[in-house]
């Protein structure tokens, strides 16, 4: 309660967007909440596609960034301020807020508290269908009531894991997964939600991936490509060149072995820059 | 009485926080400023530093090393 105070008159406004959708612009309940998600994601527009654009951005730095982690791998704490000063020195915005998150946040509780209203008060209190496309006879009901709902959460995880694709600014792979794997767990939780809710999810995520799309449409094309192959090209080298002379450090007996038989560091070192290419 | 504070981030981790991820641009992350002001400062004046660190955290602002003060 104490945390979401300061959030209640963004949900009391989403309350009434709501209202208004359905009793004065005569909208049926569902359609309502996918207008009023549509109306909240236009709103957050500014916020997210400044978003991408800088993800875009720190997606060029990802390879010195990584040999940033890999050199601090100890020390989160030295890791993290070499980052923050990374950023400083090449002018970059870390592209994640939480900001944008948490704007939706009030409309998902009002949303919450409208649905669960319907299910519990007279249907005379809420005049109008409560079916979304013929296959959900109620979003006011938990989804696995009906088989609709089971369609619905199916398309949940799949604009949910394409939206992850689009939105999550993480560039580590193992993160990543995690992130893809999430709407597969959460499905059974949201199973227990009223369908509406599930139907502003969707709404969401699929606002998520279209803007992800037109986002990475209206980018210029051509610098990006060309700034990471340079960034991944020119810089590793010598940079892997100071990595490769750690790793070999302690094995300093094998570089003074190799000098007579000097054949296979030339192939190990084929091989990275196999690799790395 | 801030465990109350530590609490409600943590469970806003394993909700909100793990259906919608995002890595927050400042260090420590948000969720983490907010756990460290409010043990530092107490419920009421670590909640309102949690809440203007979150809206710090924009897409406008800079981010960076960012320790609760």
């Amino acid at each position: 309660m104490i945390l979401f105070s300061p959030l209640t008159p963004l949900e009391h406004v989403a309350r009434h967007v709501l209202n208004w959708l359905h009793f004065s612009a005569g909208l049926p309940w569902a359609w309502s909440i996918v207008v009023l998600t549509v109306i909240v994601r236009m709103l957050l527009v500014p916020l997210t596609v400044k978003q991408i654009h800088s993800m875009q951005n720190l997606q060029r730095f990802a390879p010195q960034m990584k040999e940033i982690q890999k050199k601090y791998k100890s020390d989160k704490q030295k890791q993290n301020e070499e980052l923050m000063k990374f950023y400083r020195e090449n002018n970059i915005n870390p592209a994640a807020s939480c900001l944008p998150m948490l704007f939706q946040l009030p409309v998902f509780i009002a949303l919450y508290y409208s649905l669960r209203h319907f299910a519990h008060e007279p249907a005379s209190k809420h005049p109008g269908s409560l079916s979304f496309l013929h296959f959900i006879p109620s979003i006011a009901a938990h989804t696995t009531t009906h088989w609709g709902g089971y369609v619905l959460l199916v398309v949940y995880v799949a604009s949910q894991m394409a939206s992850t694709l689009y939105m999550s600014a993480t560039a580590d792979k193992t993160q990543r997964a995690l992130f893809m794997i999430m709407p597969l767990v959460f499905v059974f939780v949201i199973a227990r939600f009223p369908a509406g809710l599930v139907l502003y999810w969707v709404t969401t995520n699929l606002w998520t991936v279209g803007q992800g799309l037109i986002t990475r449409r209206l980018m210029p094309k051509t610098p990006p490509p060309e700034l990471f192959k340079r960034s991944s090209r020119t810089p590793p080298k010598p940079e892997s060149g100071g990595g490769d002379g750690k790793a070999g450090a302690p094995e300093q007996p094998k570089p003074s072995q190799p000098r007579p038989a000097g054949q296979p560091r030339k192939v190990r070192r084929k091989k990275g820059t196999a690799r790395r290419r | 009485m801030y465990r109350l504070g530590v609490a409600a981030v943590w469970l806003y981790r394993v909700t909100w926080g793990a259906l919608f991820p995002t890595t927050c641009k400042y260090h420590p992350s948000c969720s983490q400023y907010a756990i460290d002001a409010v043990r530092q400062k107490g419920l009421l004046r670590g909640s309102m530093l949690a809440g203007w660190r979150l809206l710090r955290c924009n897409p406008w602002s800079r981010g960076g090393f960012d320790p609760v003060r």
